[in-house]
């Protein structure tokens, strides 16, 4: 059959897809089936439905109204439509005088179960995690957001991978230029394939080269509904378990999930925690070395006697093993994330303590420099999104304050603010609400304040209307 | 592209939003830059020479010096309120024509640079002096040419966010210093008399000039700021505030020292007063505080270094912003490398009759013109009431451009 045969000619090998010939009303029939995607069950049923009617058949809309009845048929003239229905486990009907292309929607393939996403465990809260199925990662959202007001746009994303993308926002809160400029940004992807959310996040971010992520990611359900009450927008691929939101600032990396979940006051204290651990992180290996070699006169007496001689008869310059201990670090990090579990455990104890004593005891390097590296290390981890980052700007801080000292600590410091002051994407200051100063949303920056008292939407993320609660 | 090009500093929505699309500074934003200006110009240099020409009265040559730059402040917040959404360079080009508009900038730009010079060289000096042993301007000034290329290539609105953040930073040094003064204790009897032979102080004034016109570069703001009912009276406020503790400071830290002849003859910078007083009690402690301090310096400088930036931009009708800011730095290094670390010849030009005449005439010329222009622009528009669809002005450099996106215009993502 001709239009049949214009579907099975675009393919390199046959085996692709399973072709059936039969007779159906007096008319030859073909059935194009891709049985990796299809429900076996529905191509079985619709061919047998075919070979045992026995009424007649004139065209393909008798075929939905006569044949068979309890699936979903469109009837498309488009070959090219057909072929990327088949493609995604639909099932083709092509009959004798006919030239159009019956489409029944028979899609079946096995999905992961939902649980916990091992990113972002939590000891309170619900514990569903995103799989790699967007229809099951809508319905995730729409349990949660019972709305008509919950929108959905779909899109198609990759020239081969025709990758289902869905945009997702609450129509009365997101900003309706948000979701235009992202749609608008997303219709312009001209790419052969996109297999994960992160392909997609260079084209929707403003600066795309930067240090910074511009993009909110996450694996649970009821952290991108909330989002999506704040006025966001979620962007969900098929086959990738990371939500996408925009926009996005900073302070978001500094909020968990759990915080949510427990008492305010401990919430705000973790946070404030967080803030400091951050900071402590990245400043004080730079700040080390800036003391040890500029000014030393700072260090306390008693300190410095410690230090000089924990340092004695070392090889190498403070800014050096510093910098050497901090490198070290990163590749027993490395290391480990990519080792199988049980195997990265015995490299972290070796890497840490195997060659962090040999080394202190050979005289390499210096235990403060050890000490001071661990504590970074740890500390940084308080703000897991950020240790990508942060690691980058903590070995620039430590050798911007092994050469220059703290005047170049505190200009590379000012630098880096600057920087990501000028971050703006979709209508957020990446900084807000710290600047521009936004006092409304330090309720939920700074603080973690009570719902009750969280009557507003936060003013940093842009919205049509402000207010959560009466 | 340029940072004129672009919108409001308010991050909220359309239904809280009030501003106009194309204001990059918030009223809080213009109060925080004109306090970190008012607090770190003053304080490194300037009380030395003033102390080592005038002697007793420096303090009183201070006073005036702050006065006039808070009268200079005043006529630029008027500018302010008047230039409505019409930014400093469009309303040159509308008063005196495309020409006369670019000549005048690039007078400006001279200016700016001129105080930028000054401005960095004082910090420098001054790290060179209280915290390094050993301080190699030819290499350190790097990193701050670094930064300054940074905030040369991006908008005002970056610039005004880092100022937010950084005034608490500013504060908690000054509270540092005053807890760390207080604790060593002073005398006000310390301070007098401090010279032998001193001028009377409005000569030493007129020889210092140089240091006048800080506020200056604000008039950058015009067109640019969301200006609320109350903003004028705040900034007046932090202007004032800010002003008040440079002089304060000043006395207070050569009371505590009880030493000033001393200090004037082997220092270059007040906060060394720190190191000879705090210091010998409390160790260095006092270097964090004076540090912090000086985070208000690099603001003022990096402040003059966009203006400059973008004067040469709008002069020559360019606004390859990096380009320019790359091109600002190469004068400006061999200028500090090879001739403002020699401390004779810095106090020669900055006290030599050419500076001393030149930089307060233009510190006091530039807000009145901006005034004056937007006087003018304020007549235009009542008599034509605007026909000329004026609201769409695009200046030589692009600022102030329209934008089709009306939310890239409100983020800032139009650059």
């Amino acid at each position: 059959m001709e239009n049949a045969r214009r579907i099975t000619d675009k393919f390199t090998t046959q085996d692709n897809i399973v072709t059936r010939v039969t007779r159906c009303g007096g008319k030859e029939c073909t059935v194009l089936v891709q049985p990796d995607l299809s429900d076996a069950e529905a191509a079985r049923a619709i061919v047998y439905s075919l070979v045992n009617y026995d009424g007649e058949i004139s065209s393909l809309d008798d075929f939905s109204e006569k044949c068979v009845f309890e699936y979903d048929v469109t009837v498309s003239e488009d070959c090219d439509e057909a072929t990327d229905d088949l493609l995604s486990g639909d099932i083709i009907v092509c009959l004798e005088g006919d030239e159009r292309y019956a489409i029944v929607n028979a899609r079946s393939y096995t999905t992961r179960g939902i649980v916990e996403p091992p990113t972002e465990t939590v000891m309170r809260g619900p514990r569903e995690g995103f799989i790699e199925d967007l229809k099951t990662n809508l319905s995730l959202l729409e349990r949660r957001i019972k709305s008509p007001d919950f929108a959905i746009d779909r899109l198609t994303v990759g020239r081969k991978t025709k990758t289902g993308v869905a945009v997702c926002y609450i129509s009365s809160v997101a900003d309706k230029r948000v979701v235009k400029k992202l749609k608008k940004r997303l219709k312009k992807i001209d790419i052969d394939g996109i297999v994960d959310s992160n392909y997609l996040v260079p084209y929707i971010e403003e600066r795309p080269y930067s240090l910074f992520s511009q993009t909110g990611i996450s694996e649970k359900p009821d952290i991108v509904a909330a989002k999506l009450l704040e006025g966001r927008v979620a962007i969900l691929i098929d086959g990738s378990p990371m939500v996408v939101t925009v926009p996005f600032v900073l302070i978001e990396e500094f909020q968990s999930g759990e915080d949510y979940y427990q008492r305010s006051t401990y919430g705000t204290f973790i946070r404030l925690l967080r803030y400091f651990g951050l900071m402590l992180a990245t400043l004080l290996p730079g700040l080390y070395i800036a003391l040890q070699n500029f000014h030393y006169t700072l260090i306390p007496v008693r300190f410095m006697i410690t230090l000089v001689s924990a340092i004695k008869g070392l090889p190498l310059s403070p800014m050096a093993e510093t910098l050497f201990v901090l490198v070290l670090f990163e590749i027993i990090r490395e290391a480990s994330v990519r080792m199988p579990r049980a195997v990265g455990m015995a490299m972290s104890i070796v890497g840490a303590l195997v060659l962090g004593e040999t080394a202190v005891n050979a005289g390499l390097i210096s235990s403060p420099a050890v000490m001071i590296t661990a504590l970074s290390s740890i500390a940084l981890f308080t703000v897991p999104n950020l240790i990508g980052p942060m690691s980058v700007l903590r070995l620039a801080y430590a050798l911007v304050g092994g050469l220059f000292g703290l005047y170049g600590l505190i200009i590379a410091v000012m630098f880096s603010i600057h920087y990501v002051s000028a971050l703006n994407g979709y209508g957020s200051p990446y900084l807000a609400p710290f600047a521009p100063l936004v006092f409304t949303d330090f309720k939920d920056a700074v603080e973690r304040g009570v719902f009750p008292e969280m009557k507003k939407r936060p003013r940093s993320i842009p919205n049509t209307n402000e207010t959560r609660q009466a | 592209m340029n940072d004129a090009m672009t919108q409001n500093n308010n991050p909220s929505p359309p239904a809280s939003s009030g501003g106009s699309a194309t204001k990059q500074a918030t009223g809080k934003q213009l109060v925080a830059t004109v306090f970190i200006l008012s607090v770190a110009a003053k304080l490194f240099m300037f009380p030395i020479y003033l102390i080592q020409s005038t002697g007793r009265d420096a303090y009183i040559a201070m006073a005036v010096a702050g006065g006039f730059d808070l009268i200079m402040l005043g006529i630029v917040l008027f500018a302010l309120v008047k230039s409505g959404d019409r930014d400093f360079f469009t309303l040159l080009t509308d008063t005196f024509g495309r020409t006369g508009a670019r000549m005048i900038s690039a007078v400006v730009a001279l200016f700016m640079f001129f105080k930028l010079n000054i401005g960095v060289a004082e910090s420098l000096l001054f790290y060179a002096d209280n915290v390094f042993t050993d301080f190699s301007v030819s290499i350190m000034i790097f990193v701050l040419l670094i930064f300054f290329i940074s905030v040369g290539m991006h908008t005002l609105r970056a610039f005004c966010r880092l100022n937010e953040l950084l005034v608490p930073l500013v504060a908690v040094g000054l509270i540092a210093l005053v807890t760390v003064v207080a604790m060593t204790g002073y005398d006000f009897g310390n301070i007098l008399p401090v010279m032998r032979n001193g001028k009377a102080f409005a000569d030493g004034l007129c020889e210092h000039t140089a240091w006048v016109g800080d506020f200056t570069p604000l008039v950058l703001f015009l067109g640019r700021t969301d200006m609320k009912k109350r903003t004028a009276a705040f900034v007046a406020v932090g202007g004032t505030a800010g002003t008040a503790i440079a002089v304060f400071f000043s006395v207070v830290l050569c009371a505590a020292f009880g030493n000033v002849p001393i200090l004037v003859d082997t220092s270059t910078n007040v906060p060394s007063i720190l190191q000879f007083s705090v210091g010998n009690l409390y160790g260095r402690t006092d270097m964090f505080s004076s540090i912090l301090w000086s985070v208000a310096a690099f603001i003022g400088n990096a402040l003059l270094f966009y203006s400059t930036c973008r004067c040469v931009a709008f002069t020559i009708g360019k606004s390859a912003h990096m380009i320019i800011a790359c091109a600002v730095c190469v004068p400006m290094y061999f200028i500090q490398v090879f001739a403002m670390t020699d401390q004779t010849l810095f106090s020669t030009i900055v006290t030599s009759r050419a500076a001393s005449v030149a930089v307060p005439i233009l510190a006091a010329l530039i807000p009145i013109l901006a005034v004056a222009c937007s006087l003018r622009r304020g007549k235009n528009n009542s008599s034509s009431a605007q026909a000329s669809g004026d609201a769409e002005v695009v200046s030589d450099n692009g600022e102030n451009g329209g934008s089709a996106d009306p939310l890239a215009k409100r983020c800032g993502t139009e650059e």
